[in-house]
């Protein structure tokens, strides 16, 4: 079992700050944890699911983060500890729910965990959501390290149930997918059970039509603010040191480790306050009151955008303080986007100071003159991949015609690294309203992409603005098309409009570590589930051409996408083969490497499939790498000189 | 047990997505925090599960940020010699140690013509101009000798004690290998350690 399980109290354990935020759900003795996977959020509900069973907890993944979120606040209205997670765009599925339910609060502890992605490493966007937490006018917590990681999403439910409110714990890429080291804590008993009161305290309590009305609810949530300023000013997490000089670095979360060693490596610990707020939002008024009365400047390091800034600044105005406060914001010290680090603190400091930056131009020189040598690795599917095979199907069947613009609309998933591009050459931009490129490779392929569920909804907006210079389609994957795709679908269906959507069906939610969706036949803890099938869905959805291929057959896949795309129509192709990866770790192996014969004549052809087990040079032709290639046949069926064949390299 | 206290080392881990750099660094600090100290480890990958550039920084001692800073590096080492050179451009101290493996695995770029992957000597001259100390050795070759291409990360494990920057206890290491394996993959990773670390040893002996 997961050594997040097995641990006693005071045991140190090396653990990822998702892994460590899960301890500290358990250490809360959460009842229901309910998530939709998102990177860089998934490994704290994959370590819960390791050992709900055992300690007696109900953990599943949902079809979406929308469906988790009110699923973990039904349950914690019925008194019981509840925890959701997800990704920073997690949360936009989820706002709905998110900014109404604490006119009446909760009851049991809910926490909301959200893993923003600075940097977008793995994400459409860089989003600071710990704004949704003001917007929505609830506490949001920012763990510094791992250790607070564990303590704060314990804290969190025993907050939420003082407050009555859900509570926020916002993580970032870095502290989720680093570890560090935690040292455990104790395990409290869980509830007495669920229990229902309509009239809890309130009357009407969970429902906020109920009289007296949103509005009164409302209210009652708004006099709530100043128990959450309470809360903010006596929280543990908070840490004041003062320093020799009137100036201030005040921090939160990551960003807190970065200026820890910026003033360690630029000796200023002594010289500086910290100011460290544990709560972001709201920010503990008295303490900050104290910094700003005392500084003459301050610098604001945050990971994101300025929130603890924006509330130092309205502290500030409202006490007639004058004081030089630095961040992002009118003279910016720090960048407003891509990831913090201790580098850019160190700048920021220097700057603050007056301090000489010490940069070395020699080595600045011989670093451009050494990284020129170093080559892009653009990211590329699997060898094997199913997708290689509806791609290149899919480029087949809408032909590359030179007086066609087609419109790709790409969706989230493994899939979308066909609009990722390949890094080695920069496409030049246009003014041209209307023009033909050629996507040589597969990953030039996807022409929109943005975010779940978007493309099949985005296509139907191309044809209804009389789009008709190329085909437009739309592609997405098994668990998109159950996370977002289905009322899409449904409304092209409805509404009349032409529509060609291929769905790629690998029975896995694979991007994100081949996580259980409605198409794999099992649940999130391995029990047997009912498998959804998507041609099903589509049917029942009111589409009339729906056809199932097999996407390591090139010929009857394009076959299939061009009957779609010549039918009148709303078309549905679902090309289904199981993800590669999760066939060679059950197998082991999936069938011998094939190899490149004499009569290969080097046309490239092989190339534009983005196999990475294909190899080409214009001196030696294609290859095959023997390691990488699994065998799948689809370069087989596409070289037009039959020149690849199976069976591994002569000697 | 309190933590011993004393300052940072700092490692970072690289190569492509399938190669078992991730594993190596979590086996590195495993056996930091057998050794009672603090340690930090941060994995970074992109999106894509194999085939990607992939780093790990993995910090001993005193530190409270997962990231080092540039130059910061006492030592690099890589499981394939072009995320080696990419990762050391920004990381790597001058004086510190590159170890790499010589073995190529070429990106997606190259087959499709737009760049061509630099010879492993122009990035071991490149590493030279950083003012690190390279040590080389073919670490996917000892590790089919060990009996398993898949020990590659161990066999550079190995070469990474030879060394002598990173001060923790074989001991601790071997103790980390066998909480995660079975004891015939112990045998084989051990196996290939030791390779690693005469390969290391060897060429250091050579050098002075």
């Amino acid at each position: 079992m997961h050594p997040i399980a097995t641990g006693a109290p005071g045991d140190r354990l090396l653990l990822l700050g998702n892994e460590a935020i899960a301890r500290g759900a358990i250490e809360a003795g959460v009842e229901v944890v309910a998530a939709y996977p998102g990177t860089p959020s998934s490994e704290i509900v994959e370590a819960l699911l390791q050992v709900s069973t055992e300690l007696g907890f109900y953990a599943e993944w949902s079809v979406n983060e929308k469906v988790s979120f009110e699923l973990a606040v039904g349950a914690a209205l019925t008194g019981v500890r509840s925890l959701a997670t997800m990704k920073g765009a997690g949360l936009n599925v989820v706002m709905d729910m998110f900014l109404t339910l604490p006119y009446g609060g909760t009851r049991g502890g809910l926490v909301v965990v959200v893993a923003d992605d600075p940097g977008a490493h793995y994400s459409s966007n860089e989003q600071d959501s710990r704004f949704a937490a003001q917007w929505a006018m609830i506490p949001c917590l920012e763990p510094e390290s791992h250790q607070e990681a564990k303590d704060m999403t314990k804290f969190a439910f025993a907050l939420s149930e003082r407050l009555e409110l859900p509570v926020v714990v916002r993580t970032a890429t870095r502290l989720s997918h680093s570890s560090g080291v935690v040292k455990l804590g104790e395990v409290e008993a869980s509830s007495l059970g669920p229990g229902f009161n309509k009239h809890w305290k309130l009357a009407y309590r969970w429902n906020v039509y109920g009289p007296p009305g949103p509005p009164a609810k409302h209210e009652w949530q708004l006099a709530r603010l100043p128990m959450m300023d309470q809360e903010s000013e006596s929280l543990a997490f908070n840490e004041l040191r003062r320093g020799s000089e009137p100036v201030a670095v005040v921090t939160c979360g990551t960003g807190a480790a970065y200026v820890r060693e910026a003033l360690r490596d630029l000796g200023l610990e002594d010289r500086l306050w910290l100011f460290k707020t544990g709560m972001v939002y709201p920010i503990p008024a008295e303490m900050s009151l104290e910094v700003l009365d005392q500084c003459d400047q301050i610098l604001v390091v945050e990971e994101g955008d300025p929130l603890v800034e924006s509330q130092l600044r309205v502290l500030a105005q409202g006490r007639g303080i004058d004081v030089e406060i630095r961040g992002q914001q009118i003279e910016a010290f720090l960048p407003r986007y891509g990831e913090l680090n201790t580098q850019l603190v160190c700048d920021a400091l220097v700057r603050l100071m007056g301090l000489s930056p010490g940069v070395d131009e020699a080595r600045k020189e011989i670093k451009r003159e050494v990284a020129s040598l170093v080559i892009p690795r653009s990211s590329a599917l699997c060898a094997g991949c199913s997708h290689l095979g509806t791609y290149w199907a899919l480029r087949q069947a809408m032909g590359e015609q030179a007086d066609a613009v087609h419109i790709a609309n790409g969706d989230i998933g493994c899939y979308e690294q066909a609009g990722y591009g390949v890094k080695g050459e920069m496409p030049e931009p246009s003014d041209a309203p209307m023009a033909h490129h050629d996507s040589t490779i597969l990953y030039d392929f996807l022409d929109t992409l943005y975010v779940m569920g978007s493309g099949v909804s985005m296509a139907q907006g191309q044809v209804r603005a009389g789009y008709t210079a190329g085909e437009v389609v739309a592609v997405a994957g098994d668990s998109t098309f159950f996370h977002a795709c289905m009322p899409g679908l449904l409304n092209a269906v409805w509404n009349g409009t032409k529509l060609t959507f291929v769905v790629m069906d690998n029975f896995w939610t694979s991007m994100t570590g081949h996580q259980a969706c409605p198409a794999t036949g099992m649940t999130a803890v391995g029990q047997p589930a009912k498998t959804i099938l998507i041609e099903d869905v589509a049917r029942s959805l009111g589409v009339e051409f729906v056809e199932v291929v097999d996407p390591y057959d090139l010929r009857g896949t394009a076959g299939a996408i061009q009957r779609a795309l010549a039918f009148e129509g709303v078309a549905v192709v679902v090309t289904r083969g199981e993800c590669m990866l999760q066939i060679l770790r059950r197998e082991r192996r999936y069938r011998e490497p094939y190899t490149v014969t004499d009569d290969c004549v080097v046309c490239g052809e092989c190339v534009k499939l983005g196999c990475p087990a294909i190899t080409f040079s214009e001196e030696e032709g294609a290859g095959i790498d023997q390691i990488l290639c699994v065998g799948c046949d689809i370069c087989a069926q596409l070289c037009p000189c039959g020149a690849i064949v199976p069976g591994e390299e002569a000697e | 047990m309190n933590q011993r206290r004393r300052p940072a080392t700092n490692v970072v881990i690289a190569g492509v997505g399938g190669q078992g750099s991730i594993l190596a660094s979590h086996l590195l600090a495993q056996t930091a925090l057998k050794e009672g100290l603090d340690v930090k480890l941060a994995e970074t990958f992109g999106a894509a599960t194999r085939g990607g550039s992939v780093m790990a920084h993995v910090r001993v001692g005193e530190v409270w940020a997962p990231t080092m800073r540039e130059d910061e590096a006492d030592v690099v080492l890589s499981m394939e010699p072009l995320e080696g050179l990419r990762v050391a451009v920004r990381f790597l101290k001058p004086g510190g140690w590159a170890l790499l493996n010589t073995r190529p695995w070429y990106p997606v770029d190259v087959a499709v013509g737009r760049v061509q992957y630099p010879a492993v000597e122009h990035i071991v001259e490149g590493l030279g101009k950083l003012g690190a100390s390279v040590v080389t050795l073919d670490a996917t070759e000892l590790a089919l000798q060990a009996g398993n291409a898949r020990a590659a990360n161990t066999v550079m494990l190995g070469g990474l004690f030879a060394l002598g920057v990173v001060d923790l206890s074989e001991q601790n290491l071997f103790r980390a290998m066998e909480e995660r394996w079975p004891d015939r993959l112990v045998e084989v990773n051990r196996a290939a350690y030791d390779l690693g670390y005469q390969a290391v040893s060897v060429s250091l002996g050579d050098t002075t």
